[in-house]
């Protein structure tokens, strides 16, 4: 039985993968450019092989077509998300546990293409090490967005994080410093002021219940 | 109530024979037994007017039978109703079947969360807002301007995480979102919006 069932597990695993193959390409045609296919194709291929999220590549190859980017560029812009997908997995595994998810690497990617460097993004992986790191990495490149120094940024997420707060508290931290700003304080000023109030930094609105009733969930296919 | 004698249980409980019992508690025994037969046989209804009274005291059927009866036994209802509201109900139900449903209101899912998209764009005829959740597709999640003040706007229902997106305005104009605060390189030479999503339950 046992032999039957890896015998069919043989002969369906390549369809299935082919099937994949064939959706990822069928997304593509029609929309990108015959020359970029083939290797956009061969690069979620890779992609696979490494178990790193292929949506993020197939969505950078449909968006550089949207935006009639030559098919080199696109080609090239595919390569460039692939490489920060396996930077962001790197850095995640750096902290061990669990493997990542398909969402906690596409988040981190994100928080490293905003501008922060391998380095800093790993310092706050290593000072976090049971906490999923994305938000916090959207919360220092949040205060770096708004000219707070590189390490009072770091500096205050981690002690925000010690203090108790978690994942997307995290990006409280930094509105409540932001709106400090924004209220007349000098950064350091800033800083100083929410640090105190940690773990009290104020929730964001939540949607209001006609909100929530007007939302639509988009249906790209329909 | 007086008490009985011992032996008269012994006998109603067969564990004596009843001729070993002096006459006067035979005799006791035999009356109780009789009166016993009789309370096991209940009274006969003696008259038309006994079996009336029998039948109205029958006990109520439980509400389940009852709804079960009613279920199963033919009824005759009648709809009085004029044809222009049978016509519009046809119409409703039509609707209700043939046109696809593009968005009722959303049950949110614990990984989902509301997006609002805001932009100033005075004098667009119209502006889209996509992304990966639209495919970059426009036409998936148009904005609306309502009261024409040039405020464009739209409410989404996403998955918990971060998104990028852009305004397309009169369908070729591509706008990073000036409100948005996150920006990433689109790799294409612009700059992209970032919208973190934060799940219904945060």
């Amino acid at each position: 039985m046992r032999r039957v069932a890896l015998f069919l597990l043989a002969i369906v695993a390549p369809l299935g993968a082919q099937s994949g193959r064939g959706s990822v390409r069928a997304r593509l045609m029609g929309r990108v450019p015959e020359a970029a296919i083939a290797v956009v194709d061969s690069v979620v291929r890779v992609a696979e092989g490494e178990r790193l999220p292929t949506e993020p590549l197939v969505q950078k190859a449909l968006e550089g077509a949207a935006k009639h980017a030559a098919p080199g560029r696109i080609v090239q812009a595919v390569g460039a998300q692939a490489e920060q997908l396996r930077q962001a997995r790197t850095l995640l595994e750096r902290g061990g546990g669990t493997p990542p998810t398909a969402i906690e690497i596409t988040s981190v990617a994100a928080a490293m293409v905003r501008g922060l460097p391998p380095p800093l993004a790993g310092r706050i992986v290593t000072a976090l090490p049971d906490e999923p790191p994305g938000p916090a990495l959207h919360a220092v490149a949040d205060l770096e967005g708004h000219g707070f120094a590189e390490d009072a940024a770091v500096d205050l997420i981690v002690a925000a994080a010690r203090a108790g707060l978690r994942g997307l508290r995290l990006l409280d931290v930094a509105t409540a410093a932001v709106h400090e700003l924004q209220r007349g304080a000098t950064h350091p000023a800033a800083l100083a002021t929410v640090r105190r109030a940690l773990p009290d930094v104020p929730w964001p609105p939540k949607p209001s219940p006609a909100e929530v009733n007007r939302a639509r969930r988009p249906r790209p296919g329909v | 109530m007086s008490k009985l004698d011992p032996r008269i249980h012994e006998v109603l409980d067969g564990e004596l024979p009843l001729e070993r019992l002096p006459a006067e508690l035979r005799a006791l025994v035999l009356r109780l037994e009789h009166a016993a037969g009789l309370l096991r046989a209940g009274p006969a209804p003696a008259s038309v007017a006994g079996r009336v009274l029998a039948a109205l005291h029958r006990p109520e059927p439980s509400r389940g039978r009852r709804v079960l009866q009613w279920l199963t036994e033919r009824h005759v209802i009648t709809i009085a109703m004029r044809p222009v509201w049978s016509l519009a109900l046809a119409a409703v139900l039509a609707a209700v079947v043939l046109v696809p449903d593009h968005g009722s209101a959303p049950l949110l899912g614990a990984q989902e969360g509301i997006a609002r998209f805001v932009g100033h764009f005075p004098g667009a005829r119209s502006v889209d807002v996509v992304g990966p959740f639209t495919d970059w597709h426009t036409g998936v999640v148009p904005l609306r301007d309502d009261d024409n003040d040039g405020v464009w706007s739209a409410v989404v229902v996403l998955p918990a995480g971060t998104h990028e997106y852009m305004f397309v305005v009169d369908g070729e104009r591509w706008v990073a979102d000036p409100l948005a605060g996150r920006y990433v390189s689109d790799g294409f030479g612009r700059q992209n919006a970032l919208l973190i999503v934060r799940p219904v339950g945060r």
